[in-house]
């Protein structure tokens, strides 16, 4: 019974000035291989795959999928003598969709703090378009993070393996995963809500946006609502959000809540201040008494 | 007689390396090793708050990153201690540290051992498997690394360890379902990587027992031995650990004479043609990594290997795996061991130390990792670290090739030598940072 064969997208993930995060933490889906059973994967950084390095240098693998990783930078990366900027270029205009996968690609990340003036993300720079920007526009898809949650790039891959279009923002990133900010599912909802901060490290009480520096209110992401390592996040343990899917990553000081007169320096996305001053007024008027003690305690 | 000269790329190692081989008479006589670029963590972390560390090093090595921060927590606790800051971490933040670090050790081997080495040794030994190693590999890496997000929130890529203790605070219901994640690896282990019960394998003691051992492990172990392999890939029989851990106290092995080491002699040096900076101890170079904790805890097993062996490529596989089945075990046992009602963090909120130095020495997969900082109003003058592949994979020093250019002298094929290569688990970018 002679099934038409639909060749499956040539899905090519390359690597530029990075840690290999992102590979990485990809390799944390559970269903990886499933995914990747939507293409042929043509070049992966460590699993197997049909071309070797010496054929991605040369420019001769077919590409469809470019998933790109690391910070760019035009010239002094090379690889088996080629500019990886070169193969970059390249392969993304073999491509029918780009990916920057993680903050380093898309905006320049912890890497571009090395040499700002050379180094930044593939089409945007922070914030702002790249020269390259106009040319790759139409196909780009950005998912910073730092790394990037492997559930999102399944969710990107599994809907270009179906053909379906993904709604984005003006900074390419798909709506449905940064919609929401990092403070959306958060455990410690209610201390935020009641303006009650954390006593100290290492409790699971008490919100970390007053005092230990934490960005979840205002950054976007959805690493409470899809939680990492199908398992946890970094507020829900007690670790600031260090905003890491954002474009100004990696601010400065990043366990210190920078405040103007006691009160936080930035508000919540979208929040006017005189919202937050006339709500926090309000809240901080009442002593709940719950919010003092601890959630729970054992036996001593 | 004619000198050849073959440059080849290796891939699929945290990046890739250029070895540029010279071979004479069908042997290879000298290695360089070339890794490519330089990112510039230590200079990234100039000017930045002290505490910056703690999220900036990670994002060194993707694979390692767990290391890097343990490293950097300990060289700001180490600043604050000489600062006259009185730090006494709890044993419940001691225990989780020792935890999670364990399971990324883990997870590193996991992934070196289905990933890297069984595909390499079955193309170089021409053996036709399809099976796919690296679905092994990521069941239990991803299993092992969702028990550490239990407490450290996230893997790769956490900032959980901070001066005092750990953000964390875990109730008996993270402890339950972390105990179940590791009860599944040690049965994945088992019943796939070793073929037989762990405490039975952990017995085993001496050379002549390890045919009982079965899986995957077993199997590689009879191929290494069939193909004439097991001597081959020997180096300088020297061996440095600075990092206590579970596994094994500092100290340096010579051939299998253990002494003490003082990480003051530790000299880092620059290297013509390469980013990546070498090491010495007392001028000279030594092995770091699983092979050099087996010889400086004189585990039995590792002992008998070695007795055999020398340092050779089995011995060095066989230590590293055998990490696994140890840190499984000494897991479980950390977890049933908490007592959750000490403090996670004894470091008072309102307390930093504005001028300090500090130096912080953890095991990592490769080996010893060391962080330095500096730090003079409260911010980073001067940032120094030394990981593990630095030690194993640079050029040489003086008279002395590196111990993995040593390891490949003699090799009779280029494909024989690269695979003594990744049986250091090279890593890229941590050698380059």
């Amino acid at each position: 019974m002679g099934q038409v064969q639909h060749s499956k997208p040539k899905l090519l993930w390359l690597q530029s000035i990075t840690c290999n995060g992102n590979t990485h933490s990809f390799l944390n889906h559970p269903d990886i291989f499933s995914v990747f059973s939507g293409f042929e994967v043509v070049h992966h950084p460590v699993l197997e795959s049909e071309y070797t390095f010496h054929d991605l240098a040369a420019l001769k693998i077919p590409c469809d999928i470019l998933i790109l990783e690391g910070s760019f930078i035009e010239k002094g990366l090379t690889k088996n003598g080629v500019e990886v900027s070169k193969m970059i270029t390249h392969y993304g205009n073999e491509a029918s969709h780009i990916i920057t996968a993680g903050t380093c690609a898309t905006f320049g990340g912890i890497f571009k703090q090395k040499d700002p003036e050379q180094i930044s993300g593939f089409c945007f720079d922070i914030e702002q378009q790249t020269e390259r920007y106009e040319k790759f526009a139409s196909k780009l898809i950005s998912l910073p993070g730092c790394p990037i949650h492997p559930r999102w790039l399944a969710y990107v891959l599994m809907m270009l393996s179906q053909g379906k279009k993904i709604a984005i923002d003006r900074l390419h990133r798909p709506v449905e995963l940064y919609g929401y900010t990092v403070h959306t599912g958060c455990t410690r909802n209610e201390y935020f809500e009641w303006k009650v901060d954390t006593k100290g490290y290492g409790l699971k009480e008490g919100c970390l946006f007053y005092e230990q520096g934490c960005q979840g209110p205002y950054t976007r992401g959805s690493c409470n609502k899809i939680l990492w390592n199908d398992t946890s996040s970094k507020t829900r343990i007690g670790t600031p959000c260090f905003g890491c899917t954002e474009p100004q990553y990696p601010k400065d000081r990043l366990f210190v809540t920078r405040t103007n007169m006691g009160i936080p320096a930035t508000m919540p996305l979208g929040i006017p201040r005189r919202a937050y001053l006339t709500l926090t007024g309000v809240v901080k008027s009442f002593k709940i008494k719950r919010f003092s003690q601890r959630l729970l305690e054992y036996d001593q | 007689m004619k000198k050849i000269k073959i440059k080849e790329l290796i891939e699929k190692i945290e990046g890739e390396a250029e070895l540029d081989f010279t071979i004479e008479d069908g042997r290879i006589e000298d290695v360089k090793i070339n890794f490519g670029f330089y990112r510039g963590i230590e200079e990234i972390l100039q000017g930045r708050d002290a505490w910056d560390a703690l999220v900036i090093t990670p994002r060194v090595c993707g694979i390692c990153n767990h290391a890097h921060l343990i490293a950097a927590v300990r060289a700001i606790e180490d600043g604050y201690q000489n600062a006259g800051i009185n730090l006494l971490l709890s044993e419940k933040a001691k225990k989780i540290r020792s935890f999670t670090l364990a399971c990324e050790l883990i997870q590193n081997h996991m992934k070196w051992f289905y990933m890297t080495i069984v595909p390499q040794l079955e193309a170089y030994l021409q053996i036709d498997n399809r099976q796919n190693h690296a679905l092994k590999a990521t069941y239990l890496s991803s299993t092992v690394t969702k028990a550490l997000a239990i407490f450290a929130g996230q893997w790769p890529h956490s900032s959980y360890a901070i001066p005092g203790g750990v953000s964390c605070d875990p109730t008996h219901l993270d402890l339950m379902q972390a105990e179940a994640l590791i009860d599944e690896c040690i049965r994945f282990v088992e019943q796939v990587l070793i073929g037989m019960d762990m405490a039975q394998y952990l017995d085993i003691s001496s050379v002549s027992q390890l045919h009982e051992v079965g899986g995957d492990l077993g199997r590689l172990m009879h191929l290494i031995g069939s193909s004439g392999m097991a001597t081959l890939g020997q180096s300088y029989d020297r061996f440095i650990v600075f990092g206590e851990s579970l596994l094994s106290s500092s100290g340096k092995s010579i051939a299998t004479a253990v002494s003490k080491v003082d990480p003051r002699y530790v000299q880092e040096s620059a290297q013509d043609e390469s980013m990546a900076k070498a090491v010495t101890y007392k001028k000279r170079l030594y092995e770091t990594g699983p092979l050099a904790r087996g010889m400086v805890a004189k585990r039995p097993i590792i002992k008998s290997l070695h007795k055999r062996y020398k340092d050779a490529l089995l011995t060095r596989i066989f230590a590293r795996m055998h990490e696994v089945s140890l840190l499984l075990t000494e897991s479980k046992r950390l977890l049933r061991e908490l007592d959750l009602n000490e403090p996670s963090c004894t470091l008072d909120i309102d307390t930093r130390c504005a001028d300090f130095e500090g130096t912080g020495i953890v095991e990592a997969a490769r080996g010893s990792l060391i962080h330095q900082t500096e730090v003079s109003g409260g911010l980073i003058h001067r940032y120094e670290i030394i990981t593990p592949t630095q030690w194993n994979l640079s050029h040489g020093s003086g008279d002395e090739h590196g111990i993995a250019v040593e390891a490949m002298i003699g090799s009779k094929s280029i494909q024989e030598a690269t695979f003594i290569f990744r049986t250091f688990d090279v890593c890229s970018v941590c050698t380059t940072q």
